[in-house]
């Protein structure tokens, strides 16, 4: 059949519109903040073979989280795949990301013919295991993280397993979490109703040429994209500190990079062995975190399909820090993103430095609960103001400031700061740029921010993760490093308390000064190379102090 | 007879619409003056003058004019260019970097040489002072007016012309706030000054110092221009009222858009979504999807009843809490730019070639092929009859720019990369109303669109195929659908107080003098404004969520209910609204729910200009046609000689079989082969799916004769 170019447009118009439709039919329809708040979901189309046609992801770590599953799933039924079916999944061992995403894959039907998949998966409040919403820096195997859910029917031609239904469910704590998933199946249905709109409207044959065409334009745009970087073989290293067991663990990612004309290679294989604890990534999440960080080097405007991913290759051997492999656990593994990504812009900085960005702030988060003196009531506190420092520089662009993890990029937004005051009993003190936090540079880093709280009840508990407390980010090509990052604790007695940053601190008392620094980006090129008027308008800003703008930007006046 | 003039300054043209009751409105278009937009409010009234018969002067036409309502583009402009004032603000010690850190958004997660926002008060005039309320508003720390002298002194030396002033939790008590506004009354006096409890008293730290500075900003600039447009009018002898058109979709009298001058920041294109509803009316509606195609936008809104608004609003990437009209913009307009990615696909936009050197067949320099080269090469614009003939197009130059940019590289004929184009602008735009309407909860199949801007209802058609829309209506004043819009709204004020409480055991008498508080101030303002009694009405919303939820549903409080204190009927409210927006109620969960914010719009019902009642012309509109011109038919995909009607002559009654074209100096219609055309009684064209008759109203009286 021949290809309509125009038409050829209209589909790859028509299939965004469908994600995106399905991701609102998510917003609107869940009702865990994680979802309809913080947006921790993807949304997804796939042929009959389970290649992707096109996806909407709320957050770049969740890029490349919901396509290995398809192709799993559907040789796992083999033909057992039906009109009505509705398939859970979260495992994984079985090419699943993380345990709490859970997600459903629907298979669309036209003239009873599988033609398509709809797919979502969403960050589920719980999910069982052996803490409630699967934070467990204890655990050692998947089993006390959560329930596993390797390929299941939930819908069989069309009538719900109940029994089935009541099995998983049986598992999990909250009941919010049924509803959830009645959303993820919504959204699924409403793909499925769309898809059959578009192949009903211009014919299979049509879908099938063109979804090929499709397919083939994108991998030409990726494959342009690559050709630009020279030939070669290059490698780069991250590293990440403290296991959660052995104080002073330190692992190191390390990537070697293949470019090949048109193809591009990510090998892993020297990567360190998995840790013990939950310090440990699954294929698919490290694999994402792959794909995002190429996704920022290239153009933005590639569409997200089976095309874009076609030129790369990624190899993750089962036993390393990234693939742990059975029965290992991985609750830390999207975590793992930015000292991953910190190995591939190294790897890649010499031969596309006009693409890669200096080291982005790496996470260190807290989480404060509590019950509020005033109201009676607990509170849950996720720290994201606290948690955003800058992002790497690069060439020609300064980091953003206070942008938060790679994986994230901006995605995840500050709690204000008059809801935080209602919603905790904590009085916050300070939420600024830390002058001097962002690695000098002719391009500087982004800025990180310093944030102080009252905590405001007795007895609160506060956990943290991440890392960035041992090595800031780093500059390039002459540029300064970011600062790092730190939480500490400072009682009512003046005693003062630094948590590990994977740590569980209970009893802090009513009164403490909880005090936090997320570190800026690392700088891009000589410091002195930098704009004199820029850099003199940031010492008046305040966020380059004097003896910085002449120790490390060398301004004369 | 009461004359009535809608004044919409645009980017490129400044619309006119004059009303007279019963009479036909008159539309008139003048090019803009950017730099003082009151010269051009001059000049096209100057000219409507002259247009009189018998031709006037504008001093013997200015004292005749009873009101003047205008939308202004001044306060936008100000912001998108940043050119509006030096401001410094001051704000609670610790948190002065709020404005500027947006809550860490980047709104282009993949794309790293995206920057963010120059915010608009640089961090050296951003001062923090010591001074501190808890959440409840309870004072923690005093105020520190040593502070607070200390940022009027940099203030002072830096020559700052606007000052705000926002701290944290004020919304619970002002007090801090006011003692802080004192000191800078006193010592900088001709600065302009916002203070965020008078502007916005609700809770979330983030947007109302947002919303604050933002007031700030373009409050100097739009206080220059009212003098400018004051004066002038003053001058030539107009002694009408003059209304400012508000971002909410009503209007204000000047001296509040002075002070609130951030009402106007959607300004221009609030008077549409009204306008919508007036023509869905004519066929029994009440619910309408207005879009507007533009030069380098195309606009979509939703109006159910009324139109529907946002308190998250946004400009240029700004948060502003005050109420605005919901109104979606997407890159797509008459001057996007068609153009090839990497991966060989055609698209549009969002690129635009605007009005300098616009589209290719301007002839003005422009080489990229846009929307407007395509539809002349598909023949739905006359080269000759462009503006009604007062600017040629150059067809060659369009051909040329689609052939070497679109044909060429696509292996095309250049109608075929025209018709290309067409088509993905059209699917663009329909992808677009559809992300509006499915976000607030409705399906687009239900609604009527109404289709303005010169270059709209040249599109409408396809764009209704994809979304299933089978009416749509093109008014005779499309192309000035927000000036008219302008004449229909009331004077509205927006009030907010933040009242955190739960539903089941708040304290209704709190809640009772908030209300009574506000309508106070909403009745002492409509006095101000001369508003009648009898013409006053007001409605109280409450912003309410479930207990752990981020964001609040703003719904309608029946009426009476307060004084009912009838908590059924508000939870009740809720849940329905709730369930509309979201596809699910906690109700019989029994989950908590809470009151955030209590809200009051204060109404005075302004003057309408009475429709005209067109004469019944008949069915036939053999009369109109001015002959035929080859276009391109989409369901067909070919050319065709269509039959080209003269839209002034049409008259209500006229029937017309798709496809045709209806042209107007202003608009043209492209009515596909799917689709017939009729004639209402408003003067509008119907244009309805074939066989879908029964969704247009004739008025059954005058269709009899």
């Amino acid at each position: 059949m021949n290809i309509d170019p125009i038409l050829l447009s209209v589909y790859a118009r028509t299939f965004k519109s469908i994600t995106d439709e399905m991701s609102i039919s998510m917003e609107k329809t869940t009702r865990s903040p994680i979802l309809c708040e913080a947006k921790d979901y993807v949304t997804g189309l796939y042929d009959a073979e389970g290649r992707m046609l096109e996806q909407t992801e709320n957050l770049p770590i969740l890029a490349f989280s919901l396509a290995p599953v398809c192709k799993y799933i559907i040789k796992y039924f083999g033909d057992d795949i039906h009109p009505g079916d509705v398939i859970f999944h979260n495992d994984v061992f079985s090419l699943g990301n993380q345990n709490n995403d859970v997600a459903v894959y629907v298979p669309v039907f036209h003239d009873g013919k599988l033609v398509a998949w709809t797919a979502v998966k969403g960050h589920q409040a719980d999910i069982g295991g052996a803490v409630r919403g699967g934070y467990n820096p204890n655990a050692v195997e998947v089993w006390q993280e959560g329930l596993r859910i390797p390929p299941v029917k939930i819908y069989d031609k069309g009538k719900l397993r109940k029994d089935v239904w009541d099995l998983i469910f049986a598992n999990i704590r909250l009941d919010i979490v049924q509803h959830d998933m009645k959303a993820e199946i919504g959204a699924c249905k409403v793909g499925e109703r769309r898809m059959l709109e578009l192949i009903k409207k211009y014919g299979m044959e049509s879908f099938e040429a063109h979804k090929l065409a499709l397919f083939e334009a994108t991998r030409k745009m990726m494959e342009a994209e690559i050709e630009k970087i020279p030939n070669g073989v290059y490698s780069g290293e991250g590293s990440v500190y403290y296991d959660g067991r052995h104080e002073g663990s330190k692992f190191k990612i390390r990537v070697t990079i293949t470019v090949e004309d048109r193809h591009i290679k990510f090998d892993y294989t020297a990567t360190d062995p998995r840790t013990d604890g939950f310090v440990n990534g699954t294929f698919t999440s490290s694999a994402s975190a792959t794909i995002l960080t190429l996704l920022q080097m290239v153009n933005p405007d590639i569409p997200h399909n089976e095309g874009m991913v076609e030129p790369v290759e990624i190899v993750i051997p089962e036993g390393t820090i990234l693939n742990a492999g059975y029965p290992k656990a991985t609750t830390f593994g999207n975590h793992l993103c930015p000292p991953n990504a910190d190995a591939i812009q190294r790897a890649l900085a010499p031969v596309m430095p006009d693409r890669v960005t200096a080291g982005w702030n790496n996470l260190l988060c807290s989480l404060t609960t509590g019950t509020d003196p005033e109201k009676n009531e607990p509170y849950v506190d996720i720290g994201f103001m606290g948690l955003k420092g800058g992002s790497g520089a690069m060439q020609g662009t300064d980091g953003y400031d206070h942008i938060g993890m790679i994986d994230a990029s901006g995605g995840v937004l500050d709690q204000d700061y008059e809801m935080f005051e209602q919603q905790t009993p904590h009085r916050l003190l300070r939420h600024e740029y830390i002058t001097d936090s962002a690695g000098p540079g002719q391009w500087r880093g982004g800025l990180g921010v310093e944030t102080i709280f009252e905590i405001g009840s007795e007895d609160t508990q506060v956990v943290t993760f991440g890392d960035g407390d041992f090595e800031p980010a780093f500059g390039l090509f002459g540029g300064g490093d970011g600062t790092l990052n730190f939480i500490r604790l400072k009682f009512p007695d003046g005693r003062e308390v630094t948590p590990k940053n994977k740590d569980l601190l209970v009893g802090v008392p009513k009164g403490t000064i909880y005090h936090q620094q997320a570190g800026g980006g690392g700088g891009y090129g000589d410091p002195k190379q930098r704009d004199r008027a820029l850099v003199r308008e940031e010492v008046r800003n305040g966020v380059v102090s004097d003896k910085a703008a002449r120790e490390k930007y060398g301004l004369k006046d | 007879m009461t004359l009535k003039i809608g004044i919409d300054v645009g980017g490129t043209f400044t619309d006119f619409i004059v009303t007279r009751d019963g009479a036909e409105p008159v539309i008139s278009k003048t090019l803009s003056t950017p730099a003082d937009p009151s010269i051009a409010v001059v000049e096209g009234l100057t000219d409507i003058a002259a247009s009189q018969t018998p031709a006037q002067t504008l001093e013997q036409f200015a004292p005749t004019i009873d009101t003047i309502v205008h939308g202004t583009t001044v306060a936008t402009n100000a912001v998108l260019t940043r050119t509006g004032a030096k401001s410094g603000l001051i704000t609670t010690r610790g948190v002065r970097d709020a404005l500027e850190m947006r809550r860490g958004i980047r709104e282009e997660q993949y794309n790293n040489r995206y920057t963010n926002v120059v915010p608009l008060v640089p961090r050296r005039l951003r001062a923090g002072v010591a001074g501190r309320l808890d959440r409840a508003g309870r004072e923690v720390e005093a105020l520190s007016l040593t502070d607070v002298r200390s940022a009027i002194d940099i203030f002072r030396k830096e020559g700052v012309e606007a000052v705000s002033i926002c701290f944290m939790n004020a919304f619970a008590n002002p007090a801090h706030e006011r003692a802080a506004a004192e000191l800078v009354k006193k010592e900088l006096p001709d600065a302009y000054l916002t203070v965020s409890t008078d502007l916005l008293p609700s809770i979330r730290f983030y947007e109302r110092v947002s919303t604050t500075a933002l007031n700030s900003y373009v409050g100097p600039k739009l206080n220059r221009y009212l003098d400018q447009l004051v004066g002038r009018l003053k001058s030539v002898g107009f002694r009408g009222v003059l209304l400012i058109m508000q971002s909410n979709g009503g209007v204000v009298t000047p001296q509040i858009a002075r002070e609130q001058a951030a009402l106007t920041l959607l300004s221009g294109p609030a008077g549409g979504p009204g306008a919508g509803l007036h023509y869905a009316g004519a066929h029994g509606q009440d619910k309408a999807i207005t879009v507007d195609m533009g030069g380098t936008s195309f606009e979509a809104s939703v109006a159910v009843g009324t139109p529907m608004l946002v308190t998250e609003g946004e400009i240029d990437r700004l948060k502003t809490a005050l109420p605005m009209l919901d109104i979606h913009t997407i890159g797509a307009g008459g001057g996007s730019i068609g153009w090839i990615d990497e991966g060989g696909l055609l698209r549009m936009g969002p690129a635009s070639a605007g009005a300098d050197p616009g589209p290719a067949c301007y002839g003005k320099g422009g080489e990229l092929p846009t929307t407007t080269d395509a539809n002349v090469v598909l023949g739905y614009l006359d080269p000759g009859y462009f503006a009604g003939g007062r600017m040629k197009l150059d067809p060659d130059a369009a051909r040329r720019a689609i052939g070497t940019h679109i044909a060429k590289p696509m292996g095309f004929t250049v109608e075929d990369a025209a018709a290309g184009m067409y088509r993905v602008v059209c699917n663009n735009m329909a992808q677009g109303v559809r992300e509006v309407t499915i976000k607030r909860g409705f399906d687009p199949r239900e609604f009527p669109m109404i289709a303005a801007g010169g270059a709209g209802p040249i599109h409408s058609c396809l764009i209704c195929a994809e979304l299933e829309i089978p009416l749509q209506i093109v008014p005779r004043e499309s192309s000035v659908l927000c000036a008219f819009g302008m004449l229909l709204s009331d004077l509205k004020h927006d009030f907010v107080r933040t009242f955190v409480a739960r539903l089941e055991n708040m304290s209704w008498a709190r809640l009772g003098v908030l209300v009574d508080e506000m309508a106070a101030e909403g009745a002492r303002l409509l006095e101000e404004e001369g508003v009648p009694k009898a013409r006053r009405g007001g409605i109280v919303k409450l912003d309410c969520r479930y207990i752990k939820q981020y964001h609040e549903v703003s719904f309608t409080v029946p009426e009476d209910a307060i004084k009912r204190r009838d908590e059924q009927a508000i939870a009740q409210a809720f849940h329905a609204e709730h369930e509309r927006l979201f596809g699910y109620a906690l109700a019989e969960e029994g989950t908590p729910v809470e009151i955030i914010n209590v809200r009051v719009q204060a109404i005075g019902a302004t003057d309408r200009p009475r429709p005209r009642t067109e004469p019944w012309g008949g069915e036939d509109a053999a009369h109109a046609l001015k002959g035929r011109r080859s276009m391109y038919i989409p369901e067909k995909k070919a050319f065709e000689p269509v039959p080209v009607y003269d839209g002034h002559a049409l008259r209500h009654g006229n029937r017309i079989t798709g496809p045709a074209m209806i042209e107007e100096v202003t608009t043209a219609v492209f009515v596909s082969a799917a689709y017939d055309l009729a004639v209402d009684a408003l003067g509008s064209f119907a244009v309805y799916r074939k066989g879908r008759e029964d969704l247009v109203r004739m008025r059954a009286e005058e269709a009899v004769a």
